[in-house]
């Protein structure tokens, strides 16, 4: 449209709508950025969301006993509280009830276009403008924000003969209600945070269930508990009650920082908590042995439960730790030539997070896909911004991650970093914004120092966390309050600005 | 893609009362016999683990089908009626249990049956109480380290008075104080050399490894307090010394240890006197932990029987 271009490959798609930012995706990551947007006054602005509806990993999730590993208090948008969570910990649908609520209240609907799963973005630096099209149509936005997520797109696993399997297969992603699992021998493949929720929601009206087991988890009690009307009712009229409570979870959760990227030995006693729970719950000495990690504690995700161990007790329940060789038309067969009978097979084998697939569909200005760019592991600017995209900003992208506290915290300091970063664009009269390949440089530098000796790098377990060269680029390695003052104003200085002024042809380098 | 495997699923029995009965069945359904084991007080299914890794070849080939599974109360089974009150709980429960065991996992085709100390005790029990089943269904009985009765102490001695006067109110106080007891029994768990020595003396002959008595002492160590008590007197009003004669239908495989202390060769020559075409072995060296000490002795007693069920068809 505004671009003088020729050559139709180069060139903008001409019936597009034009807007100033397009935020991919609409979980926690794309409606708290719409949401600041829209605070501040902002409504030139587009989310594109492939599902009919917002929401993201909470939407997608439905399999039976998803809940959420942090309380609720702390799980939520610092501007939203909800005083009336049912649970200490909440379930998957009052989540995605909060997002929903969450979304209409501030009026994010209006700029939701449900239906728009984003085939391909691209960078034209003359037209200064991302080109971004889906399936529900094409876009031309000055700024291109991608809250896709790390838990958005579910791993299969490469096991022979899982496509020749004549049951039902299943990724907990991706959970088929209509499927009834009632009286069936089910086998669930993985034991991570997916699986430790949905093994005890099946156990009681399957059949059988299998748990195949590659690397046991650390599980920790969890102190769940329903809040108490009167509680909920404090919480409505207590001014700073429910902040008070908020604060003290997350400064409690911190805690946890100190035995994971500072001193390992504060780990001890979280790790014998772990013994304890699994002592306590399973009295058989093989099946205890088998559930017990060989890795220190918080080197994988340490997962909470007090109805995994029974369930993989139960008298209809076996866990196989013989690694799987092979899936028959009817049955899965171990590495120890015992072959099961199996109805179903849920997969609850995690998420591509160290390979984002939204990476492979954002090129930048030289036509590189940012899979590409990334293909020796991912590098950015404050885990937000990527040289080579400009005017492109990463929401829950590289090394923000964090498995002891609320993901919400990190959003909430990242989608302040862009925000800062848009109104100084706009102060300053810029058309694009672009970050430098030596504050890439530094930050992974930083990263990798503060990540010398964790638990996730010396923990002697191989983790969802590292990616497949052993670098963690996908947690942030330090206390969370130190991300959100790294992140709380744009590092201008790390930045290139181009005025809007300037001459189209002009790379500013 | 064409290794032989061996077929394997796990099952919950539920029995009538509500118990979940944690049963594993291993080989073919197709196979022409099964084989059922029940295990003894305070153990579970793994006590046979020795005899089953000895019979894979066997299952593997689609000769054998194999079903072992824990007992109401021990390893993952539940308690079902008796959750909360034990008072009533009888041997002939366990007897109902295996034919509910039978009757869902092996609804037809020939049965042999195994049974180990009170797994033996359970097929007594399931014979007097549905003595149709032995003959045609069931048709062949190994009993282990086992007795038809007359377990309880005599009463001769002083001290045996006194455990026959004193032992209903140390069970009740024992099924009360279950978990603190536990947390005693912690004290000194499998791995401590007192433990094994103690486990070693009681229940192992004179050839068993450190190995077995380490296996055998988790597998008890695994079972609850609340088990070893309330199945204690069960064991004691255990009598079916008159009612064996259903078992006469059948070949039996009579295996008792020298030095049993628990179930002493008599209880075993008693019952080969009731039973005069049984075959009866009183194996030397060797405790009451027969199934462990002597697996190859076991499963050369148990493939007797299943030759004899599967070629006798017209016999039976």
């Amino acid at each position: 449209m505004t671009s003088t271009l020729e050559s139709p490959s180069t060139a903008p798609a001409t019936r597009a709508r034009n807007v100033r930012v397009a935020i991919i995706g609409s979980g926690f990551a794309g409606l708290g950025m719409a949401i600041a947007l829209r605070r501040r006054g902002e409504h030139d602005f587009v989310v594109l969301e492939r599902a009919d509806d917002v929401g993201g990993t909470w939407r997608d999730n439905t399999y039976p006993g998803a809940a959420c590993d942090v309380q609720s208090n702390l799980y939520s948008f610092s501007f939203a509280p909800n005083p009336d969570w049912p649970r200490s910990y909440s379930e998957q649908p009052e989540i995605q009830a909060y997002l929903q609520a969450t979304a209409d209240k501030f009026g994010v609907r209006e700029h939701c276009v449900f239906g728009a799963d984003v085939t391909s973005a691209r960078w034209h630096d003359t037209a200064r403008r991302w080109e971004i099209r889906t399936t529900s149509g094409t876009f031309l936005a000055q700024v291109l924000i991608s809250a896709a997520g790390a838990l958005a797109d579910p791993t299969y696993p490469d096991i022979p003969g899982l496509d020749s399997f004549a049951g039902t297969t299943m990724h907990s992603a991706r959970w088929d209600d209509s499927h009834d699992l009632a009286g069936e021998k089910v086998a669930v493949i993985g034991t991570g945070a997916s699986a430790i929720q949905v093994v005890p929601a099946i156990q009681p009206i399957v059949d059988s269930v299998t748990v195949y087991q590659r690397t046991p988890a650390w599980v920790v009690p969890r102190t769940d508990h329903p809040v108490k009307p009167l509680m909920r009712l404090l919480y409505r009229i207590v001014p700073g009650l429910q902040k008070a409570v908020r604060s003290f979870l997350y400064l409690f959760r911190e805690f946890l920082v100190l035995g994971m990227a500072k001193r390992r030995r504060f780990l001890k006693p979280v790790q014998k908590l772990a013994q304890a729970h699994l002592h306590k719950q399973v009295r058989d000495p093989k099946l205890r042995a088998a559930l017990t990690p060989d890795y220190t504690i918080g080197c994988k995700r340490i997962l909470i439960s007090n109805d995994y161990f029974p369930a993989v007790a139960a008298p209809n329940a076996e866990l196989v730790t013989a690694g799987i060789a092979e899936v028959r038309q009817h049955s899965i067969v171990d590495r120890d030539g015992v072959e099961r009978p199996t109805d179903t097979i849920v997969l609850a084998t995690g998420f591509h997070v160290t390979d984002l697939p939204i990476a492979e569909k954002i090129r930048g200005r030289d036509g590189r896909t940012l899979a590409d760019v990334w293909s020796d592991g991912m590098l950015s600017n404050r885990s937000s911004t990527v040289a080579g995209f400009p005017n492109l900003f990463l929401l829950v992208g590289p090394n923000v991650g964090v498995g002891h506290t609320s993901m919400v915290y990190m959003i909430e300091s990242q989608v302040a970093y862009v925000d800062d970063a848009l109104q100084t664009m706009d102060a300053e009269g810029l058309a694009v914004l672009e970050t430098t390949e030596q504050a890439q440089r530094a930050y992974r530098d930083l990263i990798a120092a503060k990540s010398k000796g964790t638990v996730w790098l010396t923990g002697g377990c191989a983790s969802w966390y590292l990616d497949k060269h052993g670098h963690n680029t996908t947690l942030w390695p330090d206390f969370t309050f130190r991300f959100r003052k790294l992140t709380r104003t744009l590092d201008r200085e790390n930045y290139i600005g181009t005025p809007a002024d300037a001459p189209a042809t002009e790379v500013a380098a | 893609m064409s290794a032989p495997t061996l077929l394997r699923r796990v099952a919950a029995v539920r029995t009538p009362d509500g118990a979940e009965l944690h049963a594993v069945v291993d080989g073919s359904d197709d196979a022409p016999v099964t084989l059922v084991l029940a295990h003894g007080w305070t153990l579970a299914q793994a006590a046979w683990d020795d005899v089953a890794d000895l019979l894979k070849p066997r299952i593997a080939d689609g000769a054998l089908r194999l079903i072992r599974y824990d007992q109401r109360g021990h390893g993952r089974s539940t308690w079902g009626r008796y959750a909360d009150d034990v008072a009533e709980l009888s041997i002939d429960q366990l007897g109902a249990d295996l034919g509910d065991v039978i009757d869902q996992l092996a609804p037809s085709g020939p049965v042999v049956l195994g049974g180990h100390s009170m797994g033996g005790m359970t097929i007594m029990c399931l014979a007097a109480a549905r003595p149709e089943l032995f003959g045609d269904r069931v048709r062949g009985v190994a009993l282990v380290s086992t007795s038809a009765g007359d377990l309880a102490p005599a009463g001769e001695t002083l001290a045996e008075r006194l455990q026959l006067r004193f032992a209903p109110g140390l069970v009740t106080v024992a099924i009360g104080g279950a978990r603190a007891l536990e947390r005693l029994r912690q004290l000194l768990p499998p791995t401590h050399p007192r433990h094994q020595k103690m486990v070693r003396e009681l229940l192992y002959g004179a050839d068993a490894t450190d190995e077995m008595v380490v296996a055998g002492a988790e597998i008890m160590h695994a079972s609850t307090v609340r088990s070893f008590a309330a199945f204690y007197p069960a064991l004691g009003e255990h009598d079916k010394r008159q009612e064996l004669k259903t078992l006469t239908n059948v070949p039996v495989e009579i295996l008792v240890g020298e030095s049993d202390k628990l179930t002493p060769k008599r209880h075993s020559r008693q019952l080969a006197e009731a039973l005069p075409d049984a075959n009866l072995q009183i194996v030397e060296r060797t405790g009451h932990m027969l199934t462990q000490e002597r697996p190859q002795l076991t499963v050369d007693a148990i493939e007797r029987l299943l030759a004899a069920a599967t070629a006798d068809r017209t016999a039976a």
